[in-house]
Parts: structure tokens; sequence; C-alpha cells
């Protein structure tokens, strides 16, 4: 079901377009997700689990879970919650790990081999139809060099594009999205903390703040694009319209955010359990219900918003429990959606999802101070979706993939690339910041963002105005130090100091192996 | 961890773990498997897992036609699954060198019993798979019994039958030194201690040279990267391994339905580096979208790389060492250790225990590049 109004946003909706699903005809808007779009036809079940043939539908929205792959235009395996839809494509439930030899029959006319997770009409079967039988196989483009390339154009990639852009360093930002914001675009609350952090601003419209900042600096956008790969020398693979391409860089900042966590329960799995996060995308960028009546599952500050966004978009929100004795989140928040009548129920858990293919029922129980189930507190709720916001882990697969140092830090959300407190990684002049280098929120991820920058463009070796770059950098660091601060500045604040001590650690030690080396060779 | 064993094997892959399963079974149990990471983690867990019969040259052929006896009733053997599939072999000729090497082959691999023909580009397509591109390909030898399998269940089918039989296997445990005492192998030093044993078996694959220079012996063998990739998982669409010695490519689809494959780059630097590149990863799809041109809207989920121990005739190291007793050899198998790997294992074993091995393995010891008189493996991929 679409939302026709919203206290907040105006859906600026584009031409209405026909598709197929399995045969049958739907009708979806252009700009819109073929995930999206098929959700608002009603449409739960994307594809069936190939072992056990169990019903999967929409889970993480931002192309991470595998839930929503479905076949588009004959191609097996298309991430549907990140492919726009587009007039008269093909769409088929998915029951198995997919088909090639069928469709085939025109190989050249397909996307690249390298991923294509965006099959996109106009480049297929219009520009290839005219060269059928050219003998050449298309090439890797080559995009050259940049002084910086950042790869996320959410908060932190944003401001990292910014800082070193005010300093006159120019960068590439790569996207995998259609508008860059990350996941500011459907945060629709508005900000704490001070004025130069955008306090009293909406999420998406700060994105929108940074995206027109950026617009006067010498930067240069790639959306809808992918990053597969980073490779020695800061080599990056992209993938873009299909195809593959590479860029190389003086220095690259990794802004790739975060991924939601999952909980494991009894029917997880059913259709109709939603990361939170994917609910923000679909309610506030898609203008799509998740459905009619949901259970939030944690009271951090991402359940808190998002149950109030829920009950903005016209949603029955039957309960937001969360396991620990006191929610996680700002009071304010808490306070909103009691107001509004939700119960918040903390202590309790969910014990499990029921229903036949999609989402009927929850099952929760009161937890004790270990966290076992109290026996006869099982309460059942009559609802269609569960959304999760137990958390997120920090998305670190491409540092990891390039070789960089990796560990575990509870504190900043599990595994992360190894950074100092100049958010270089141990391979030199790649930097990390905002979630992707430890779990916190927005305005956090913009400082880091901004220091990541700076110490990118000091990387690139040219000639720097060093009073400005000093300002801003203390500007920044001061700005995290007073955000850190507060009562739910300590976890990230204890996570971040292991972090710079190991970091330090393992500089002495490769310095050290460098002095002997020297010797060596003395 | 014991202090003493029989026997020490050090490599924790398909061919340490198959030593010490042959050991077990002729009774010698009293046998530790030291392995620096994690079981199958070098070069074996790494590779594309085909087995193929149709070599240049008789010791590999032969070794490989034994192992493939051995292969066909190996998951009754070590009763577990490892995915093991006859799904033959397709070898392409580009070149005339090709051609004329491939009829050499076809007539030694036949006078050595093995199953093998010659297609035409037509017959490859009605006969072998409907998919394949075969511009330029002048023919192709086929052997419909060569196979392939999971090398990670197989390590971990071997390693389990071998602790069942009572072999302790040791994970995160590397061997720092070979112990030589008075011209006799004594024993292995870790980290974690001393085992003292008048056996060592070094399969320790790429690092069996500096390891083997810890006892003052100098093996001929090389470690090149070789990189490789792997697709998402698809429904069964083709069932033999698809290779090419002169462009360069091999590949199968796996159980699993992923597609595998790689190519050996001639230029690869030597050493010890297993990083992924990307000119690898654009040559590599670009190899496959041409030979299987159905294959072009299919993703790719991962790259690696692993080591090659490449000898100078491309056939492995096996056997005892000059000038040290008890100290024997399991390496150098030149990028074709896992499908020759149930055989060499058990000739080893034999050796080992003081029985007559079935083959003569005299002909793959070390020594045989003292004259420099050996003959290459051609058909290296």
């Amino acid at each position: 079901m679409r939302i026709d109004k919203h206290p907040i946003l105006k859906f600026h909706r584009g031409r209405e377009i026909e598709f197929e699903l399995d045969g049958r005809g739907l009708t979806g808007y252009e700009g819109e997700t073929i995930a999206a779009a098929i959700h608002a036809a009603g449409v739960r079940t994307l594809r069936t689990s190939i072992r056990l043939g169990r019903p999967r539908g929409f889970f993480c929205a931002i192309g991470r879970c595998s839930s929503c792959l479905m076949t588009v235009n004959g191609i097996p395996n298309v991430m549907t919650c990140i492919t726009p839809l587009e007039r008269g494509m093909k769409i088929e439930t998915q029951t198995d790990k997919g088909h090639i030899a069928e469709t085939g029959s025109s190989p050249r006319k397909g996307p690249s081999a390298l991923a294509a997770q965006r099959p996109r009409g106009g480049r297929r079967g219009t520009a290839d139809a005219e060269e059928p039988s050219r003998a050449e196989e298309p090439r890797a483009r080559d995009l050259g060099h940049t002084p910086l390339a950042v790869v996320g154009g959410g908060p932190a990639g944003l401001s990292a594009a910014i800082a070193a852009g005010r300093l006159g360093v120019e960068s590439v930002i790569i996207d995998e999205n259609e508008a860059p914001g990350g996941q500011l675009i459907k945060q629709t609350h508005m900000f704490f903390g001070s004025k130069e952090h955008y306090a009293k601003v909406r999420g998406v419209d700060i994105g929108g703040r940074l995206t027109s900042e950026l617009s006067e600096l010498p930067a240069r956008l790639l959306n809808n694009t992918t990053v597969l790969g980073l490779y020695p020398d800061r080599a990056l693979s992209l993938l873009r319209d299909g195809r593959h391409h590479r860029l190389s860089a003086d220095a690259v900042v990794l802004a790739t955010g975060a991924s939601e966590n999952m909980l494991a329960f009894p029917g997880c799995d059913l259709p109709g359990v939603y990361g939170a996060g994917a609910v923000q995308t679909l309610m506030n960028v898609d203008g799509v219900v998740p459905g009619a009546r949901v259970l939030m599952v944690g009271a951090g500050n991402i359940g808190l918003i998002v149950a109030y966004q829920l009950l903005q978009a016209g949603v029955e929100v039957a309960a937001v429990i969360e396991g620990l004795p006191t929610i996680g989140g700002y009071h304010v928040h808490g306070a909103k959606i009691r107001r509004a009548g939700v119960p918040i129920m903390t202590a309790h858990t969910i014990l499990e999802a029921e229903g036949r293919g999609r989402v009927e029922k929850a099952l929760v129980a009161r937890v004790d101070a270990d966290w076992r189930t109290v026996p006869g507190s099982e309460t059942e709720f009559d609802v269609d979706t569960v959304c999760l916001a137990v958390g997120l882990s920090p998305n670190c697969e491409l540092a990891l993939m390039g070789g960089c140092e990796e560990t575990y830090v509870a504190e900043l959300g599990g595994r992360v690339a190894v950074h100092g407190s100049d958010l270089e990684t141990s391979m030199p002049g790649v930097f990390i910041a905002g979630d992707a280098s430890g779990i916190e929120e927005a305005s956090t991820a913009m400082l880091e963002g901004r220091l990541a920058g700076l110490a990118a463009a000091e990387r690139v070796g040219e000639p720097l105005d060093e009073t400005l770059l000093e300002s801003m950098r203390d500007e920044a660091a001061d700005g995290l130090a007073a955000l850190r601060s507060g009562p739910f500045g300590d976890r990230p604040r204890t996570g971040k100091e292991k972090m710079y001590d190991l970091a330090r650690k393992l500089r002495q030690r490769g310095e050290r192996r460098e002095e002997r080396s020297v010797d060596v060779q003395k | 961890m014991r202090s003493s064993a029989e026997c020490v094997i050090i490599g924790g892959g398909v061919v340490g773990t198959a030593v010490a399963y042959y050991l077990a079974k002729r009774g010698m149990r009293d046998v530790v498997v030291l392995e620096r990471d994690f079981l199958a983690s070098g070069a074996t867990g790494r590779c594309g897992g085909g087995i193929r019969q149709q070599w240049s040259t008789e010791p590999n052929t032969r070794l490989a036609i034994e192992s493939v006896r051995i292969w066909k009733t190996l998951e009754d053997e070590l009763d577990a699954d490892i995915e093991f599939l006859q799904g033959g072999y397709l070898v392409l000729a580009y070149t005339d060198d090709d051609v004329a090497q491939f009829e050499k082959n076809v007539g030694l691999q036949r006078g050595l019993g093995l199953a093998v023909e010659t297609l035409s580009p037509e017959e490859i397509l009605t006969e072998v798979t409907p998919h394949l591109n075969t511009e330029g390909v002048r023919m192709a030898t086929w052997c419909a019994e060569d196979a392939s399998a999971n090398p990670f269940l197989t390590t971990q089918a071997y390693a389990d039958a071998a602790r069942r039989l009572g072999v302790e296997i040791e994970l995160w445990t590397p061997a720092c030194r070979i112990i030589v005492e008075g011209g006799r192998v004594a024993g292995v030093e870790t980290p974690r201690g001393k085992i003292s044993s008048p056996f060592v078996v070094n399969a320790a694959g790429g690092h069996s040279v500096p390891l083997a220079r810890t006892a003052g012996v100098e093996l001929p063998v090389t470690p090149y990267r070789r990189e490789i990739l792997v697709s998402e998982p698809l429904e069964r669409f083709l069932d033999p391994m698809i290779i090419s010695f002169s462009y360069g490519v091999y590949f199968r689809q796996t159980k699993h339905g992923a597609v595998i494959g790689g190519f050996a780059d001639p230029d690869a630097p030597e050493g010890f580096d297993e990083s992924s590149s990307l000119a690898f990863l654009v040559s590599m799809t670009k190899k496959l979208r041409h030979l299987m041109p159905i294959l072009a809207p299919v993703k790719i989920v991962r790259q690696w790389a692993g080591l090659y121990d490449v000898t100078p005739d491309a056939q492995p190291i096996l056997g005892a060492t000059d000038g040290v007793e008890g100290l024997f050899q399991a390496n150098g198998f030149s990028g074709h250790g896992f499908m020759i790997a149930p055989k060499v294992a058990e000739l080893l074993a034999q050796a080992i225990a003081g029985e007559e091995p079935e083959l003569d393995i005299e002909r793959l010891n070390a020594r045989r590049f003292e004259g420099g008189d050996f003959t290459q493996d051609r058909s290296v991929v």
C-alpha cells in the first residue's frame, strides 16, 4: 500500500509504468526500486530459499542480504531492492539458484560478467543491438586517476569530500544509489546537538545541504556505481551501467556505512520481518507502508524513531519491545511514542514469528536478568510486520579485501579495520570513516568523515593551506570529542580509544620492522 | 600435543592428511600432522578441484590414472561426501603446437589404458556442451572419466578418517624447524614444543622450500602466485572441466553451482605473495565470456590467490631425501597436487612403512634434477 498523506514528506513519484511479475501485469513508478513496486502491489514473497523452499521477502533494502534476489529480464539473482524499476521489465519469483542456459541465446546483449546487479534498459537491447556481431569483448573502462576517491556518499563520505575540497583537493565520490546522502535520505527526524552539527535539521535535509555544499567544490559524484574491489596501489574496480570500470587514487576514504543486525528466532526469515532501516527506506523514500500492524523489536534510537515514523505514515504499532531493562535511546523519543499510546515493553524478547507464508503473529515473553524467558509471561501480538532494530555492524569488507589489518572491538559493533585517530588504516593512503569504522551516528560520521578527508588531502601531496587545514582539523576533533563526551558517547569513545591504541602499537611494530630491515641492508 | 611420534607430517592439506590416513591404515597410528593454520588453508583449499588424467608425461599420467581408481571409491572408503563427480575434462587445442602435442599425448595416454578421444569443434557442441564458443578451436581431447571433487571436503574426510585411526592433527601449529642429528631426522620444532620422530614428511606446499632449508636441504621448488575466482551459484548447466594450455584457462561448475576458474599468469613473479589482482579479474572474466558467452550476466562473487609449488619438470618431488635419513618430501606438485594426492600419498605411506611402493617413485626423487636430464610435462595450466 502506498502512502498518500504524510505530515513531513511529499513523494514526488515518477511516471506510472507497467511491468510483469510472473506473467501478471502490474504498475509501478519510474524511479522506485523493483522491490518497492512489488511490495506496493501487496506481494510479500520475492523468492524461496534454495534448500528448504521457504518464502523470502524484503529485508535490508540496501543490497546486502540477498533476500530479494529475483530473475529480471532473464537474468537470475538480481538484487531487486536496489535495482530501479523500468517499463516492461519481466520479473520472475526465483525458486532455485537461477538458470542462465535457457535465456542465454543472445549472450552479447547481457550486461557485464562482473556482477550485473542493475540491468538497465536502454543500454541493453538498444546500443548493443546495433552492433550485435561486435567481435571485441567490451574492455574494462579506465576512469583514470583521481587525487581522492571516496567510497560511499553518506554523511561520512560527503563530509570527507567537502573537507578535502575546501583545501582544493579534487575527489570522486562513488555511491551505489541514485541520489547521494546515504541513510540520511530516509531520516525524517530532527537531529540533536549543536547548531554546527545540524541540530534541529531533519536528516533528509542534511543530505541535501551536504550535496549542495559539495556542488561548489572540485568533487565529482559517480552515482548508481558499486565498488567491487580495492586492490594494491589504491586501485578500485567499479560496476557502472553493467560495465566494469577502473579508477586509481592517491588516497581512498572508505565510508561504506553499516548493515543491520539480524536476530535469530523461529520464523525470523518469514516475509514481513524487516530491518528497521529497510522499513525507513520503504516508507520515507518509496512512500510504501511495510504493513498494517507492526511489532518493533529494539528500543534504541533507531527502534524508537522508526516506530514514530511508522505512526506518521499511518501504520499501527502494536508495541516496542526491548531486551534490556531500560530503553537504549533518548527518552524524548521514547516519550513521544508512549504519548501516542504505544507500549514500550522493556525486558521482553521475541520468541517466534508465526504465519503461513508471511508474518501473522508474533510471540513475545519477558526475560529475567540472565536473559532467560519467564514462563507464563508470553504475550501474542496479531501483527503482519516485525521490525528489527537490534543494532548495526560495520561494512568493512572492502577494507578487508584490500588487505587492511582487522580486529574485533565490541564497542564499535564488531569487526573493523584497524585505524588511528587520523582514520588511516594499515594500508597506506586508505582511510575509513563513519559507521564503517565503528557504529556511532550520523553527526559523528560527518565529523569523522571530515577528519578522514583532511588526512587524505594531506596524503595526496599537493601543497595545502596549512592554517586552514589545522583550523578545520581542530574544529572537527573538538566536535567529535564533545559528541562523544555525553552518556551515549561512552561506548564508542571506549571503542575508539582501544582502536587508536592498537593502531599505534601496530604502527610502532611496523616501524621497528622497517628499522631492522634497514639495519640488515646496511 | 604429544612430544614424540612415529611420524610427523608437516602440512594439513590434502597430501599431508592423506599420507597420515594411509600410514594409519598400514598400522602406523602414532602420527602427528602439523598445520600452520586450518585444514586445507594453503594451496589445497585454494585450488579448482579438478581431477585430470590427461597428461603429457608418463609419471603424471600414471599417477593420475591410479589416483582416479582410488577417487572412485573414496567416498565409501572415507565414509564422507566429497562431491566427487566424473564430469570429464575437455582440453581445447588452438595452435599447431597444441594439435601436434595432443596427438602425442593421446598416444601416451591410450598406451597407459586411458579412455581418451579427440573431438572436432562440432563434436564438442553436440557431445560435451552446446554453450562453448568454438571460435579458433582446432580440436579437443576429451576424457569422460576425468573428474572433480571438493578440496575442503576431501581434506576434511581424510583428516577425519585418519583421526578415527588414532592420528593427531594439530591445527594452528607451524613447524619452525626440522631437527637433524647426525644425518638423521630427529623431530620437528614448533612454538608449542618439540616432537621427536624418526620420520618427517615435508608436505608444506610452497613453504616446503624454507622448511627443507632448516634441515640443510635445498629443493628445486619455486612458489608462484596463481589466481582464481568464483561466481554466484546457478542451477547445473555444465558437468566437465574445460581447459586450454595455449589460451590459458580452466573452469568448471561446482556441485554448489558456482563457476570456478582461473589461469596461470606467465608473468607472475615468484614468491609468497597471495594477494588478488584487478588485472586477473579483468582478464579472467573476459576469457570466460569469450569461451562461454552465456556466462555474460553471471556475477563474480569472490577472487583469491594461492601458491603453485613449481618444479623444473612440473612433476612432484616425492620420497626420501639424500643426506637426511628419515626425511621424506611430498611437494613440488606444480599446481596438480589435489588430483594425484590419493595415489601419491598411498605410495609415500608404503615407502615410509618400509613396504615396496606399488609404483616406482624413485624417478620422482629430487635427485633427478642433478643430472639435468628430465622431461617437462607440457600439459600444465
